[in-house]
């Protein structure tokens, strides 16, 4: 189709008179947003304007009119992700290093402790009706009047009154003193006094005192070293953190370069090595076993319903699709119900017949196998229906043929059927495959990956590598290791792209595609 | 008699075959037939539930619709049809406009659009995990009904999702469409947006449909990314929420779980059943997806 002639005038005045009123409300907003300076938005929103104003008059990008909105959610949601987790899996980014460098070193510099020899004050609080004035501060250091709200200024300015000259006022600026158990009631609010005074910090020690506290570190931007002021120690900058000679680390760090640490220690990191050869491992077994076992079982079922003699095919079919058709989660959960030792339908079955218990989920041989079994149960209709799409797809030449010549059904389903159904089932069996490699949903639902198999590792039997990924970040017993998840779904995404690759190379899948650009 | 004419080998062969097809449809049905079974016993635990119970009930219904404690059933049924309506809907549409363009304009980048699109949509979006969740998070920073734990934010995710291999579905029905349908229309001077919202859409109705109900379904049954963001009793989908609710108490809550896995599943069966030979033509036709 050729790109459309300038449309009628009308609705193009229509256009430009809407398009200057959108651009006029939004200059106004980015004026504002300016002023607060929100540089962020600003950009965001000058960006997003642009692209709508050249969108909506720019003619030779016509056809991104129609591709834009979607693009925009595939790119936001897809596209960034996967950026975004390569990105991560180079970093250290993790609990413990989430800041920049510059909002660590604001961190560490705003940490204080307290000196032997620190200036301490006693102090008393004076309030009112509407609560706390001000806290009278007295001590060799001087006598000051402290503002819940930070302000210090100096007893002279005050109006204090102290009738029996103990050096304690009875009132300040009209407000008369607190009693102890008044201040203890106050002291949630007085703990979160921090009010600079000379190079430190006057915080609450006690219900009654409150000292000056001083700055633990000290930061050399010229020399990119932080100081202990305490102990004199020195700490450089070294993968993410400020360490010191001998090799003590200071918490947080910040987000930093590691090149391919996360990568590395994953074959090298006895924490996680033997955790990620097992779980893939069980991934491969799992994927593998899986797509095999629903396959046979669909193709039987198949070649079964294939069959122009039976009855009440339709009927068959109908009922054997079930399991495909109603929702994963929903029949997981009920078959983990069905494996539950102590009181699932299984074990109920099999003790009053046997007088057995099997440990369903709860060894890792027993629950590997319900994972798979489970698992065959949902997908093998997904196998049957392809396969018998692909059964009705072989022309009834090739079978005459092999009549004429002899051969029995056997030989007829080798030699025959199962080839042709191989090759058009095949780029569906590696996405299968592809699928049930990252079936996160199937593995949480039923087993969480348990049971446990090494105290210590993360990674139970039945984990599969998407599951593991999950598990380090948001499981955390050391915390959320986003960058070891980062790296797990980007080896995920390799593996992913060569089965894919595999499926094209195989299927000349590409090249059917192409033709019907 | 004709049937005398037939070996014994003949009818013994049929017996087998539908014993076969018998002893798999159990196989098939025997999870379904317990729940629903059991949904009527008001007994609790798993271990005493029966499928024929003996003084059956609606008690476990009743509950559902009447608990708000452990287990809010209608507000996550309503929360999952919704969050999976409006992704559905606006889903189809965004896909429909980019399949439009795909299949009707000659512009440049378009195969390299349609390849890429292809590509990325090989990689599952869950891997992704991580990114997604910190990219909800910063953005509930500056906008907080599109964070965590908002369902906007949910379906924002979703639609991301939803996009590419949709599109490529539907660009293939598009171009089966006869042109000479728009192009009368278009030396009648409608514009090609006019063309494509009075003609193309009406006709190309039934894989709109197909590509709401797959979509409708897929966001229904999705828990990784649900339960990743959705952290409240009353903002969880049926999929969070139900497994939170079943948890281990398969002996005190087997009851009410029934209950609910079968008005849950209903509603897909039903869905599925109506448009039966749509959906699996492009469920088994295109990729494998939930």
């Amino acid at each position: 189709m050729r790109l459309p002639r300038i449309s009628a005038t009308s609705t193009t005045l229509l256009k430009v008179v809407g398009f200057s009123l959108l651009d006029a409300v939004a200059l106004y907003f980015l004026v504002l947003l300016a002023w607060e300076k929100s540089w962020l938005f600003v950009g965001l929103i000058a960006a997003g304007l642009l692209g709508l104003n050249v969108l909506a008059f720019s003619r030779r990008l016509y056809p991104l009119r129609y591709l834009a909105p979607g693009l925009f959610f595939l790119v936001l949601m897809v596209v960034l992700p996967l950026v975004y987790t390569v990105y991560i899996s180079f970093t250290n980014y993790a609990t413990g290093n989430i800041l920049s460098k510059s909002q660590v070193i604001e961190v560490l510099t705003r940490r204080y402790y307290l000196p032997p020899n620190a200036p301490t004050f006693t102090f008393r609080a004076y309030g009112g009706e509407g609560g706390l004035y001000a806290l009278f501060l007295f001590g060799p250091a001087g006598q000051y009047v402290l503002f819940p709200d930070g302000r210090l200024s100096r007893a002279e300015d005050h109006a204090l009154q102290d009738a029996d000259n103990d050096g304690i006022p009875e009132a300040i600026d009209g407000y008369s003193l607190l009693s102890l158990a008044e201040v203890a009631r106050l002291s949630g609010e007085l703990q979160k006094l921090e009010v600079p005074f000379g190079e430190g910090v006057l915080r609450l020690t006690t219900l009654s005192t409150m000292r000056v506290y001083s700055p633990q570190y000290a930061y050399d931007p010229v020399r990119d070293v932080l100081t202990d002021l305490r102990t004199g120690k020195e700490y450089r900058p070294q993968g993410g953190n400020f360490v010191a000679a001998d090799g003590e680390k200071l918490d947080p760090g910040w987000v930093t370069f590691v090149g391919f640490a996360n990568y590395l220690r994953f074959l090298r990191d006895p924490l996680y090595h033997g955790a990620f050869v097992r779980v893939f491992t069980w991934t491969v077994v799992w994927a593998v076993l899986t797509v095999v076992l629903s396959f046979a079982l669909g193709l039987g079922l198949a070649i079964l319903l294939n069959d122009k003699t039976l009855r009440f095919r339709k009927l068959y079919r109908s009922l054997l699709i079930v399991p495909y058709a109603i929702p994963a989660f929903i029949s997981i959960l009920i078959w983990r119900g069905f494996f539950n030792t102590e009181v699932g339908l299984f074990n109920r079955v099999l003790t009053q017949a046997f007088g057995i218990r099997v440990p369903w989920l709860t060894t890792p041989f027993w629950a590997r196998f319900s994972c798979i079994l489970t698992n065959v149960w949902l997908t093998y209709p997904y196998m049957m229906l392809v396969s018998l799409g692909a059964l009705q797809a072989i022309p009834e030449e090739m079978y005459e043929a092999a009549k004429v010549d002899g051969a029995t059904g056997w030989r007829r389903f080798v030699h025959i059927t199962f080839p042709l159904l191989l090759i058009s089932v095949a780029p569906l069996l590696i996405g299968s495959f592809a699928f049930t490699f990252n079936n996160f949903t199937l593995i949480w639902l039923l087993t969480r990956g348990e049971p446990v198999v090494e105290i210590g590792s993360r990674a139970g039997a039945t984990d599969i590598l998407l599951s593991y990924a999950y598990k380090l970040a948001f499981m955390g017993g050391r915390g959320s290791e986003y960058n070891m998840t980062a790296a797990l779904a980007v080896i995920i995404f390799v593996i992913v792209a060569l089965i894919s690759g595999i499926s094209f190379a195989r299927t000349k899948a590409l090249e059917e595609v192409s033709r019907g650009l | 008699m004709a049937f005398r004419r037939k070996p014994l080998r003949f009818w013994v062969g049929r017996l087998l075959r539908n014993l076969l097809a018998w002893v798999a449809i159990a196989f098939a049905l025997f999870p379904a037939a317990f729940v629903l079974g059991t949904s009527f016993d008001p007994v609790q635990n798993l271990r005493t539930a029966r499928i024929i119970p003996t003084q059956p009930t609606l008690e476990n219904y009743r509950y559902l619709f009447l608990e708000r404690q452990e287990i809010n059933f209608p507000r996550w049924l309503l929360n999952t049809v919704y969050v999976a309506g409006i992704t559905a809907a606006t889903g189809v549409f965004l896909c429909a406009l980019g399949a439009y363009a795909f299949s009707r304009f000659r512009f440049r980048g378009r195969r390299t659009g349609l390849l890429t699109i292809l590509l990325v949509q090989m990689f599952p979006q869950t891997v992704g995990m991580v990114a997604i969740y910190l990219i909800l998070q910063t953005l509930g920073k500056q906008i907080p009904w599109l964070g965590l734990n908002t369902h906007p934010g949910l379906i924002l995710v979703y639609l991301g999702g939803a996009i590419g291999f949709n599109t490529w579905f539907m660009k293939g029905y598009f171009d089966t469409i006869p042109r000479s349908l728009e192009e009368s229309a278009l030396v009648d001077g409608a514009s090609p947006f006019q063309a494509f919202w009075r003609i193309v859409l009406p006709v190309a109705r039934p894989i709109l449909a197909v590509v709401f109900v797959i979509q409708f379904i897929s966001v229904y049954s999705e828990y990784l990314l649900a339960s990743l963001i959705l952290k409240g009793m009353d903002k969880y989908t049926l999929a969070v929420g139900l497994q939170l609710f079943i948890g281990e108490a398969y002996n005190r809550r087997w009851g009410s779980f029934a209950a609910a896995a079968v008005i849950g599943a209903a509603l897909i069966l039903l869905i599925f059943y109506a448009l039966q030979s749509q959906i699996i033509s492009g469920l088994t036709g295109g990729a494998v997806k939930e």
